[in-house]
């Protein structure tokens, strides 16, 4: 009963939701559309329980003490006092002067770029010491990386002479090679995701639906 | 010389670290500017948008954060200009949580330029969580997936959403995208069943991802990464001239340069010093 | 507000106006270059003012997340519908409410059926969407029309970026070579050998050029937090910190704040890593 009655609902949902694909009638589509809007509900509310799991992890730490408990407890105290914020202060919360503005504009942004930013490095540290062009595959490989990074940027059209055809050999790689190699992947995946769909939508699939 | 090549390749990685931050840095305290050729995918994308009439409905999607802010911004911005001079109206969402706080001020900022009226000329539907059921119900009935806008205005209320229930409803779709759910994400789910026409433009990462997708025609333009939004702002910034105008993208192309220069020597002498040791030691 | 003659920068024509930062503005820009160069110091080692930073980014990162998912979809989809007296609304309630469930030992099952109403409505949804865009329009779009395309390019046209009949060929015969290499279970032969590596050429030609790309991105991304620490994101206008102060340029202004705490992080990392070097001892 636990299994039966999800696997039902997956197969009704899953069936609906193939058949808006064919079926333009709008009685049908005021169906799949009220579908999708629950659905739209349910991942916001997956994220919710990311949000919960978070918590019941951390404050056990923070409550016992346990190592780095000072730094979950940092985390967790900007968690509660933004979400705090951001809710009371409501639709108007991203107008100039908002605490929440203040929050979003000089701490979340500047933390996120940076995150980002440091791969920039790590991408330098691995060109040197990871990148070697020990047979054919890896030498074209680089070949082509090297070409590309030339040519996407101004001073490589500015190279005597080489400068003018830099950019269409990477056009060429970028509208043969590239699209042969993402067209196969594409079809591979796409073949991948159909069979998965069916898997789950008939019940062979049942992975995530966990133990009985 | 073996010893050398040796430690030169166990060479302590912060020193990679501070040529590469040299290398962004010296670039953008003595800038060195050299022409660039538009690409062929962002030409093709700015004279689709120039064929748009005054009154045609333009919808955006605004998928980006923080991090993808240096390439994506310069487009949109630059998008947004391009479509307020044409009187082009503006229908903006988000599938992106962190996109609604950062665009807001941009939207608000190029709307005051251009004297545009909120409801009338641009609206903002605000973030949609869902990933393809977001963009499905965009496709299928947009006014259920935005119900009220980012100012609790009801969506349906708004002038600008006269004659507006679906997707394709809309002239075109610009997708402004970092990744998932974005560009492809639209292209899978929307673009085929309803015949629709979207642009985009996308990270550098995602670029070579979405090139069989211009191939295919399921794009008709693709902005990729810094170098797609400088040659956007080239075209737009020469035929719609604003005084005082920041090209953030054509600036930053010119730090680029340096940045591929020291990965490429990285690559090469890396390399160089792999084979001479292994030589050696052959 | 005081207006400025005109004068050119880097930006173009930028008529000099003294803005006035407040308190609130320049404190946010110090917290702004504070947590810049606290998240790049990870660059030199792990180090507590990382951490701390980090740690931060996960809390508010989360917080503003959870922010706008209500504001964008709890209330409008749900909390408004339901209060309009919607009944039909009631259910995606429940299916949540079941959802949130999983976090409790006793009634984590309750979840199974939210988890599979919305498995299975993304395994629909991406079904129909991955055979006809991924398959079917991209293998349609494969197949060349030769005639034509010699017609338009020849065999080979440099002004078209190499377009031509040899292309159209070549992507044919690679992207079959791709999917046979993929094709793992397939018998070793030695033709079969043979397209295999013709395969993994053209993806190593394909991965070549993601790379490019890939470095592309990533330095983009370090210059923009260059871009902000160097004080050339907004334009270098004048400003006064507080109504009547006197006017200095925000360009300067911003780097001195970025050299100071740059100096301050490096002193605190090297007393810490003294520190840590005497207790290792």
């Amino acid at each position: 009963m636990k299994r039966t009655v999800p696997l039902i609902i997956s197969f009704i949902v899953g069936l609906v939701m193939v058949g808006e694909f064919f079926i333009p009638h709008y009685k049908y589509r005021a169906v799949t559309s009220e579908l999708l809007e629950w659905g739209l509900i349910l991942a916001a509310g997956a994220f919710i329980l990311g949000l919960v799991n978070l918590v019941q992890v951390n404050l056990p730490v923070v409550i016992q003490k346990k190592e780095d408990w000072g730094y979950k407890l940092v985390m967790l105290i900007t968690l509660v006092v933004t979400l705090l914020i951001g809710i009371y202060s409501g639709t108007g919360r991203q107008d100039d002067g908002e605490h929440y503005k203040w929050l979003f504009d000089y701490m979340f942004v500047p933390l996120n770029a940076t995150m980002f930013a440091l791969l920039a490095f790590y991408i330098a540290s691995a060109a040197f010491r990871a990148f070697r062009a020990r047979n054919l595959e890896a030498t074209l490989l680089l070949a082509a990386a090297i070409l590309v990074m030339l040519a996407r940027v101004p001073i490589g059209e500015a190279i005597p002479v080489v400068g003018d055809y830099l950019p269409k050999v990477m056009n060429w790689i970028m509208d043969v090679p590239n699209i042969a190699g993402r067209r196969a992947i594409f079809i591979g995946a796409a073949l991948g995701a159909v069979s998965t769909g069916l898997r789950v939508i008939l019940g062979l699939e049942r992975s995530h639906l966990g133990g009985e | 010389m073996y010893q050398f090549l040796k430690r030169f390749q166990s060479l302590d990685r912060r020193w990679v670290f501070l040529g590469m931050a040299i290398s962004i840095v010296l670039p953008m305290l003595f800038p060195v500017h050299f022409p660039t050729k538009v690409d062929e995918r962002v030409q093709s994308l700015y004279d689709r948008l120039e064929e748009l009439e005054p009154g045609d409905k333009v919808f955006v999607s605004a998928d980006f954060d923080p991090a993808s802010r240096p390439e994506l911004e310069p487009f949109f911005r630059a998008n947004l200009h391009h479509m307020f001079s044409r009187d082009v109206d503006i229908v903006i969402g988000s599938l992106w949580p962190f996109a609604p706080p950062l665009v807001t001020p941009m939207i608000e900022d190029l709307a005051a330029q251009h004297g545009a009226v909120y409801g009338e000329d641009y609206a903002f539907l605000g973030f949609k969580m869902g990933n393809e059921l977001a963009i499905k119900m965009i496709g299928d009935d947009i006014i259920k997936a935005f119900p009220v806008d980012s100012r609790e205005n009801v969506t349906a209320d708004l002038p600008i959403m006269n004659g507006i229930r679906q997707a394709q409803d809309f002239e075109l779709i610009m997708s402004v995208s970092a990744g998932f759910p974005g560009t492809k994400e639209y292209v899978l789910q929307i673009q085929g069943q309803y015949n629709l026409e979207i642009a985009s433009s996308t990270t550098a990462v995602s670029t070579p991802d979405y090139v069989p997708f211009y191939k295919a025609g399921q794009l008709f333009g693709l902005a990729g990464g810094m170098p797609g939004s400088a040659h956007y702002e080239q075209l737009v910034y020469e035929d719609y001239p604003v005084e005082g105008v920041r090209m953030m993208a054509t600036q930053a192309l010119d730090v680029l340069n340096l940045g591929h220069l020291y990965i490429i020597i990285l690559i090469v002498f890396g390399n160089i010093a792999f084979f001479l040791t292994r030589e050696v030691e052959e | 507000m005081i207006t400025l003659p005109l004068t050119t920068t880097g930006f173009g024509i930028v008529p000099l106006t003294a803005e006035v930062m407040t308190l609130s503005n320049l404190a946010g820009v110090w917290v702004s270059i504070f947590l810049t160069l606290a998240i790049f110091s990870f660059l030199y080692e792990d180090n507590p003012i990382y951490k701390l930073a980090e740690h931060i980014f996960l809390g508010i990162s989360i917080a503003i997340g959870a922010t706008e998912i209500y504001f964008g979809v709890f209330k409008p989809n749900l909390i408004d519908k339901l209060a309009e007296g919607r009944l039909l609304s009631i259910i995606p309630l429940m299916l949540l409410v079941m959802l949130l469930l999983k976090v409790t030992k006793k009634l984590d099952y309750m979840a199974k059926v939210p988890i599979a109403f919305i498995v299975a409505a993304f395994a629909g949804v991406k079904l129909t969407g991955e055979a006809n865009a991924n398959l079917m329009t991209q293998v349609a779009q494969t197949m060349p029309d030769l005639p034509a395309v010699y017609e338009e390019h020849g065999i080979w046209s440099w002004d078209a970026d190499g377009a031509g009949v040899f292309s159209s060929i070549f992507l044919v015969l690679g992207l079959c070579a791709c999917l046979l290499h993929f094709y793992f279970s397939a018998r070793q032969t030695k033709s079969m050998a043979v397209v295999s590596k013709v395969g993994i050429i053209v993806l190593m030609l394909s991965f070549g050029a993601s790379f490019g790309y890939t470095v592309m991105g990533r330095i983009s991304l370090a210059i923009g937090r260059a871009q902000e620490l160097l004080g050339l994101d907004k334009p270098p206008i004048e400003m006064t910190i507080g109504a009547g102060g006197d006017p200095i340029n925000r360009m300067s202004l911003v780097r001195m704040m970025s050299l100071t705490t740059l100096i301050i992080i490096i002193v605190f990392l090297a007393v810490w890593q003294k520190k840590r070097n005497h207790q290792e001892d």
